[in-house]
């Protein structure tokens, strides 16, 4: 439809000014709704690239806002949530339609919204160098073998030691590259019947990772994130299966099983995102905040699942 | 993963994940009772959980008391989180994170749990002293998350 156009759904008014101006360096033009019914109706003559929406909203008019969305072809979903408001999560997760949940203090986090914006806007998904400042280091591992997990999460372990950060920052690092390259190695390859082949293999088994089935982690800290990209070159990791992933965290009673590495990860980082092109590629970058202690961090987190544009359907 | 004795424990460090086996320890159990010194586990993976659950299931299905000495904080965030992890074992010391607000030193400090039980149910952290200024450090996170494993 060639939008130029993004609307904000919120009814607090100074964080639609704080938004607004966020939103407006994009060049693109900003349209206000107070709530999800103005938002509805606004859609009737509207069609965004990118709906913003307050998460504290999450119900059944949040949805139909999401359905006429779609219907007048947008494809990306923004919610925000305030930290206070973090038990809407598991209701936003259920609504399986939220692709984009930022967790914000007040005021928006600027950088967060802006680089969400700019991936949903331009297409350009890839690459953990967009959430990090220039010039930061960046660590490229491709793994050839399954058994050099172990080696690069301990060696990951001990770098992010020697950088100064906490045991805390350099646990939460382990568990997250050991899951997200498990993941890579284990659950990505699919056959041609879409298949996971691997995904029931003993994880101790050695497993050679040639050209199709390697597996790449980078990763580097700029002393605002740590942050760890894993992909894999299958492309089988689909947003319902993430949500699916996601919403689990939130089973505190369940402690195994598919889907509860990524669970883990997600409740191991302050930002959680997929990069995915269908068949070709999943990348996941998560990204963990060293800047403030624990007890200045939001207990929940972000998330952000983007798909390549030519492959939405 | 290693085990090493550890006076009337078992002293488990490193990784707990795919290899570690955890069920495999009941059989080291004298009189009922299985201590585990958990000070050097450095991190538990999604695989490691799971083992960790069956082996506090095996646990009480055997009639086995666990107890859990010295708790890294790897492991006191899993118990949170999932609380399947639990079981039904019990926590006499545990480590805690703190820092100091004069000289900015964080540290993983051990608390006793059975000393300081009272204090820890009303989410009230015992204080402790810098060692490396002497000053007194603050807790280092929300006690309401951080000790929700103690309250079962």
């Amino acid at each position: 439809m060639g939008s130029t156009s993004i609307l904000i759904v919120h009814p607090d008014r100074k964080t639609q000014r704080t938004v607004q101006r966020i939103l407006g360096t994009t060049g693109y033009r900003v349209d206000i709704a107070d709530d999800l019914d103005q938002g509805t109706r606004l859609l009737a003559h509207l069609s965004p690239v990118l709906v913003v929406v307050d998460g504290a909203m999450a119900g059944r008019a949040l949805m139909a806002l999401f359905d006429a969305a779609k219907g007048r072809g947008t494809t990306a979903c923004m919610t925000l949530l305030g930290m206070q408001a973090a038990a809407q999560i598991p209701a936003l997760l259920d609504l399986g339609a939220v692709t984009n949940l930022l967790v914000h203090p007040m005021p928006v986090l600027g950088e967060e919204l802006t680089i969400t914006t700019q991936k949903l806007i331009r297409g350009d998904l890839f690459g953990v160098e967009k959430y990090l400042l220039w010039g930061t280091d960046l660590h490229e591992t491709v793994l050839v073998r399954s058994s050099q997990r172990a080696e690069l999460v301990g060696e990951l372990a001990e770098r992010v030691r020697a950088r100064g950060q906490s045991a805390r920052v350099a646990s939460m690092a382990m568990l997250v590259a050991d899951e997200l390259i498990s993941n890579a190695v284990h659950n990505a390859p699919v056959d041609a019947a879409g298949a996971h082949y691997r995904k029931d293999l003993p994880r101790d088994r050695e497993l050679p990772l040639d050209e199709r089935h390697r597996v790449r982690l980078r990763w580097g800290c700029d002393a605002r994130y740590l942050a760890i990209e894993v992909t894999d070159w299958f492309g089988s990791l689909d947003q319902n299966a993430i949500l699916a992933a996601l919403a689990r965290s939130d089973v505190r009673q369940a402690g195994s099983g598919a889907g509860m590495g990524l669970a883990l990860t997600y409740r191991s980082c302050d930002q959680l995102v997929f990069n995915l092109a269908p068949g070709k590629r999943s990348e996941i970058v998560a990204l963990i905040d060293v800047r403030y202690p624990p007890s200045e961090r939001s207990a929940v987190s972000s998330y952000n699942v983007f798909v390549e544009r030519a492959a939405v359907s | 993963m290693t085990i090493t004795a550890h006076g009337d424990a078992l002293a488990l460090a490193g990784a707990i994940d795919e290899t570690a086996a955890l069920p495999g320890l009941l059989a080291r159990a004298a009189g009922g009772r299985l201590a585990l010194d958990l000070a050097g586990i450095t991190f538990i993976n999604s695989l490691g959980v799971r083992d960790w659950i069956r082996m506090q299931a095996a646990a009480q299905q055997a009639g086995i008391a666990v107890e859990l000495q010295r708790v890294s904080e790897p492991i006191v965030h899993q118990l949170n989180m999932i609380v399947a992890t639990r079981g039904a074992a019990r926590v006499t010391s545990f480590f805690a994170p703190y820092a100091c607000d004069r000289c900015g030193r964080e540290e993983s400090l051990l608390i006793d749990a059975i000393a300081h039980r009272e204090g820890l149910i009303r989410l009230d952290p015992p204080a402790m002293q810098c060692p490396e200024c002497a000053a007194q450090m603050a807790f280092n996170d929300f006690p309401e998350r951080y000790f929700s494993f103690l309250s079962g």
